[in-house]
């Protein structure tokens, strides 16, 4: 792991043009463990987002909050994201407007999408993690996000029947927040290349986990805990 | 000298020899100067008051070098940078020691320093937005002149140059602060105030100007939206129409994607210019880019304040993204100034 992790460094800073001794481990932080996901961030970087909207997502000066984003908590596949990068926003009542990226490759915009959900996921979790005790939910309203959010892939009579047997918070309240697929680093066995619904789940969640409220939260939790 | 364009079709005579303070800046009569017929009306109209102030803004113009040696001047020109260049350095007064060791490891002589490196924030979650708003208030109009000579004393020992104060005064600042601002600009040692304020902000700030002695320096961006804004030559046109004390902090960068011509401009108006953000862009509000694959005439503008010999700093400064290190990417953008200086 450690060999192979040091061996994208190495590819990465060579792509990059950049001498290791000048890499700036300080600022952009220590290769992940994704390739995919270390390009990612390093484009972001690279084309300038990080010093107005923050590396990860904490703005400086005027710039727009990226957690708190409606383009971003909208977009799911990238395009949404993209379609704002090109024509940048020259409209605005802001002392400095968004700049256009209209040159730069589908790629580039698919990195950017990449790491700004990423960046945007990891941070709402922390805050959702991090409140401390959070204020007990709301079983019935847990119920009623669950069958308008979850219940096209889940069911508490099929695969979550007693689920809070198996797991109580907040391990119950980690598994639908970050279930282990939005972690784990995408396989590219040629057998596993369609398989669409593992990919569509982990974009589900991430999306949730971007968009979920406190309130909904513990809301889900309570109910997930009713099923005994 | 050789005057591109000058405005007016006046001419004059600047001594780069290193001068004192601001204060004594107003009385050195090292200072030549020769005034068009255009000028001189102009100040007739401000009246003696107002001679003596535009002389001063020309003085603190012309003295834009630094007085504390040769550090950073190439081929006459003096650079400097924009703090703001090293982005991850919070912008603190707990950061100022490291700011300066970085200014100094990249060998540059003088800076633009943002108002948020002196000033304390109160911005924590222990009081309100607004309560933090009124304890800066009032540190800065407690704040004895002595804090911020301590700061100069700082810098200076260390070689640097505070040419700019860098602030964000909007109408927020009551009388006492902006006063409090100025001051504290003069007491760093610098040739101006400067800030992004619009042009409405502005006109309210002729006054101070007036009473301080000192240039406010008018920073554009390329929001050519908002008729307020600083963005392209006509809104500087406007700016320096309101007062002769203006100065242009001409950000190339942004000017570009403004879609403006830097080099025209400078050749039309480098006596209303103080310095200019040395950066790169692309056209039609495009991104900024590494020196040399923007829209940003870098080259050219250098060369041209070489070549006529004027008083403009240029501060270094980038928004582009790089995975170096910050003082090893200010090296290489000062490297390619000076490339394109040598010859």
């Amino acid at each position: 792991m450690k060999f192979w992790t040091l061996a994208l460094v190495g590819v990465s800073l060579a792509a990059q043009s950049v001498p290791k001794e000048q890499y700036d481990f300080a600022y952009i932080g220590q290769p992940l463990p994704d390739p995919m996901l270390q390009k990612a961030k390093e484009t972001y970087v690279v084309l300038g987002c990080a010093y107005c909207h923050g590396l990860n997502l904490v703005p400086r000066g005027e710039a727009p909050d990226l957690k708190r984003s409606k383009v971003v908590s909208q977009d799911t596949d990238g395009k949404m994201i993209t379609a704002l990068l090109r024509s940048g926003i020259p409209q605005t009542p802001a002392l400095s407007p968004m700049p256009s990226f209209s040159d730069l490759s589908d790629q580039q915009f698919a990195d950017l999408a990449r790491w700004i959900h990423y960046a945007r996921a990891e941070g709402h979790l922390k805050e959702l993690t991090e409140v401390g005790d959070p204020p007990a939910g709301n079983a019935g309203a847990g119920e009623g996000y669950f069958k308008q959010n979850c219940a096209s892939c889940h069911s508490a009579s099929g695969d979550l029947a007693g689920i809070a047997q198996r797991l109580r918070s907040p391990a119950l309240k980690m598994a639908f927040l970050k279930p282990k697929l939005v972690g784990e680093t995408r396989s590219w066995k040629i057998d596993q290349l369609r398989d669409t619904k593992k990919t569509e789940a982990r974009q589900r969640h991430q999306h949730l986990l971007e968009n979920y409220t406190a309130e909904e939260v513990s809301n889900l939790t309570a109910y997930l805990a009713s099923l005994k | 000298m050789r005057l591109i364009g000058f405005k007016g079709g006046s001419d004059f005579s600047i001594s780069w020899r290193s001068l004192g303070s601001w204060e004594e800046q107003r009385n050195e009569v090292g200072m030549r100067m020769k005034t068009s017929r255009r000028d001189f009306q102009s100040m007739a109209t401000l009246g003696l008051a107002g001679l003596a102030l535009q002389m001063q803004g020309w003085t603190g113009r012309a003295n834009a070098q630094t007085r504390l040696g040769s550090r950073s001047i190439v081929s006459g020109v003096q650079f400097g940078i924009q703090p703001f260049c090293y982005h991850d350095l919070d912008m603190t007064i707990a950061n100022r020691p490291e700011l300066l060791r970085r200014i100094v490891q990249n060998g540059l002589g003088m800076v633009e320093l943002h108002a948020v490196w002196c000033e304390p924030s109160f911005a924590t979650g222990a009081v309100s937005r607004q309560a933090a708003r009124e304890m800066l208030r009032e540190w800065r109009t407690q704040t004895p002149r002595s804090y911020y000579e301590g700061i100069r004393k700082e810098f200076n020992d260390q070689g640097v140059d505070i040419f700019g104060y860098w602030t964000g005064i909007n109408s927020t600042y009551t009388e006492a602060e902006i006063h409090a601002t100025f001051d504290a600009a003069k007491a760093l040692g610098c040739r101006g105030v400067t800030g992004s304020q619009g042009l409405a902000m502005s006109a309210k700030l002729i006054p101070y100007m007036k009473e301080h002695g000192i240039f406010m320096g008018l920073h554009n961006h390329d929001n050519l939206s908002d008729p307020d804004a600083l963005s392209n030559e006509a809104s500087f046109e406007k700016g320096f129409s309101l007062s002769a004390l203006f100065r242009a902090t001409l950000d190339l960068r942004h000017f570009a994607a403004g879609n403006g011509d830097a080099v025209g401009f400078l050749e039309r108006h480098h006596d209303r210019v103080s310095s200019v953000h040395v950066g790169d862009r692309r056209k039609n509000n495009g991104r900024s880019t590494p020196f040399g694959e923007g829209d940003a005439p870098i080259v050219e503008v250098l060369r041209l304040i070489r070549d006529n010999q004027w008083p403009i700093v240029a501060l270094l400064e980038f928004e582009h993204g790089t995975l170096r290190k910050e003082v090893d990417e200010v090296n290489l953008m000062f490297d390619y100034c000076k490339r394109a200086l040598a010859s």
